[in-house]
């Protein structure tokens, strides 16, 4: 089955490579005057526990001279996407299609064998597709990661563990859905809604309960010793704890600028203090276990709904 | 080994619609079998559920003595042609040999080469006519060796010219296999040429199984003057009847010799009897016979 499958998803395939390849140059390319300036402003020695004086500016300059390149690398959660629409939803719609699904499973192989060696050869290249492409990330993003860490959604999603995990789900879906719907297109649709929505409905509702958040009020209004952890809410609470609505925060700052005090001052001498709740940094590799297993199981869940239609779906 | 396809009571439904009902047979070994009906009979739902690409709703479908639903390892020992000779149209002809050899474990390399010899291996299938690829098709399907060769409307898309050199190269690698063949098709005069049995399907059930000498040895044209019908001595059954003003024919089973003198007796061709099997219980209009060799079908 090895040669079918490469005789059939060759142009995938080096599609695929052709991309890595092209995201590899582009990383190296963007990365090195990254890494230059990083070593350059000697940027080490302004993280956040030993921050030395002069540093605001530095850092500031830094995130906004390469700051766009890091949002446009966040479009990189979408190519777990295009392999599911690309490569899994057609893996059975289009036999369906064409009809030649009667020629490939009355061959003396049997059909969930034909679809089992199919998609876990195609599986190991995504998998490893998608490690190649996460260490690529985790180089490139290593400066940026120093300052502002790579826990909020922007970073975590594109680098680690996760990114084969969602490449192995979106391959999942996609034979499914082509197995369900039986035509490409429709199959391709279904797989992009899905998978969009399902990756949202983790990183929103699951992943900030992996573990429970830790909780710190600080008597400083500005959260800065927490860049680089993943701050879930950020709150103003009075001194008995109740949470300060933006417009009383509001009313309470222009109070302030009118009888010309320094407004934040003027918070603290009301007692007013954030409070915090968020995921620390250090939590990264925990987490990205976790959300890698889920994505995983998903996997295999789908994989295994996929053999049981296959096995009874009319042809 | 005993009959290499079986069906027992067997009956397949699609939503609200039964495509087969009922329906027994058991195709004998080594016999070149014509499925014969129109469109819509049931056939290549028969064959489907041969090749277990379908599973009854009812029944038992028995391939080589296995079951091809639940035991699909018995499709080693099937060949079988789908509908317009489904292939991978990206696929050069060596790719699909190539297919064909790493999906069957005992892949023939010596028997499928007699159908490639005038094939460039270096054209893609898309590329192909409609004949050459029948030739492709077939040349994977005998390639495996199989024991039973099933075909669904192998000429449906072929010049004469080309559906008879497919049958020759079918018969040649057949006699070769010794193996048993099925062949659906709604062209009677097909299934006439090279079916030593048929089976005759309509509205999903058998309308009629046997070996051809049989079917015309049971079956006779009487021609007389119009009467009311009792029983005729000789006579089983009064398949179909037609009848002007004054003339009736009947094709009648029988089963023993009609010696009644007011009828004359004919024998009936196989390809009309196969049509007069088809065709709806009472033909519209009067009509007089052909002169000649009498024929259902004027």
């Amino acid at each position: 089955m090895a040669w079918v499958t490469w005789r059939q998803h060759r142009h995938q395939l080096l599609i695929g490579l052709a991309l890595i390849a092209a995201l590899a140059l582009a990383a190296l390319v963007t990365g090195l005057p990254m890494r230059t300036a990083y070593q350059r402003e000697a940027l080490s020695s302004c993280l956040p526990p030993t921050a030395r004086s002069g540093c605001d500016i530095i850092v500031r300059h830094f995130q906004s001279e390469f700051g766009n390149r890091v949002d446009v690398a966040g479009y990189l959660i979408l190519l777990p996407a295009l392999v599911g629409m690309f490569v899994g939803a057609p893996l059975l719609a289009r036999e369906l299609e064409h009809g030649t699904h009667r020629f490939a499973w009355t061959q003396s192989l049997t059909r969930r064998r034909w679809l089992l060696s199919k998609t876990l050869l195609l599986a190991l290249a995504v998998v490893l597709g998608g490690a190649v492409l996460s260490a690529i990330v985790m180089w490139w993003r290593q400066p940026f990661d120093g300052l502002q860490g790579r826990m909020s959604p922007s970073g975590f999603e594109i680098q680690g563990l996760v990114v084969p995990a969602y490449a192995l789900f979106a391959l999942a879906l996609g034979v499914l859905a082509g197995a369900a719907l039986r035509r490409s297109l429709a199959a391709m649709s279904l797989t992009l809604a899905v998978f969009v929505a399902v990756r949202l409905a983790v990183a929103n509702f699951l992943r900030p309960h992996y573990r429970s958040p830790e909780h710190e009020t600080m008597a400083g209004l500005v959260p800065g010793a927490h860049a680089r952890d993943w701050v879930l809410s950020n709150a103003l609470v009075d001194a008995v704890g109740r949470q300060i609505t933006s417009a009383r925060e509001d009313l309470a700052v222009l109070h302030a600028q009118q009888a010309r005090i320094d407004p934040q001052e003027y918070l603290l001498s009301l007692g007013w203090r954030r409070a915090l709740s968020f995921q620390p940094a250090d939590r990264f590799w925990t987490f990205q276990a976790i959300e890698a297993g889920i994505f995983v199981t998903l996997a295999a869940a789908l994989l295994a709904a996929t053999v049981w239609l296959l096995r009874r779906s009319p042809s | 080994m005993s009959a290499p396809l079986v069906l027992h009571r067997v009956g397949k439904r699609y939503r609200r619609r039964w495509a087969l009902r009922d329906c027994s047979l058991s195709v004998p070994e080594r016999a070149i079998v014509g499925l014969a009906g129109p469109n819509g009979a049931g056939k290549s739902t028969l064959l489907g559920l041969a090749v277990g690409l379908l599973a009854p709703t009812e029944g038992r479908v028995e391939v080589l003595g296995r079951d091809p639903w639940l035991e699909p390892d018995v499709l080693a020992g099937v060949g079988y042609v789908a509908r317009e000779a489904p292939l991978y149209r990206s696929f050069s002809v060596r790719d699909t040999i190539e297919f064909a050899r790493a999906t069957n474990p005992g892949w023939d390399w010596s028997i499928a080469s007699e159908y490639l010899t005038r094939l460039d291996p270096d054209q893609r299938v898309s590329a192909l006519t409609a004949g050459e690829r029948s030739r492709l098709a077939l040349a994977v399907a005998l390639g495996k060796r199989p024991a039973i060769v099933l075909l669904d409307e192998p000429f449906e898309r072929l010049d004469p010219l080309a559906a008879r050199e497919f049958l020759q190269l079918l018969m040649d690698g057949v006699s070769e296999l010794e193996a048993t063949v099925v062949l659906a098709s709604h062209v009677i005069a097909d299934i006439e040429r090279v079916s030593d049995h048929i089976v005759l399907l309509g509205d999903g059930h058998v309308r009629l199984d046997g070996s051809a000498e049989e079917l015309i040895a049971t079956h006779r044209l009487l021609t007389g003057a119009a009467r009311p019908l009792g029983r005729i001595a000789g006579v089983e059954e009064i398949v179909r009847r037609r009848h002007s003003a004054r003339q009736m024919t009947l094709l009648v089973r029988i089963d023993g010799q009609v010696v009644d003198p007011s009828w004359s007796v004919d024998e009936i061709g196989l390809e009309d009897l196969l049509l007069a099997y088809m065709a709806p219980e009472r033909l519209p209009g009067p009509q007089e016979p052909e002169r000649g060799r009498l024929r259902w079908h004027g």
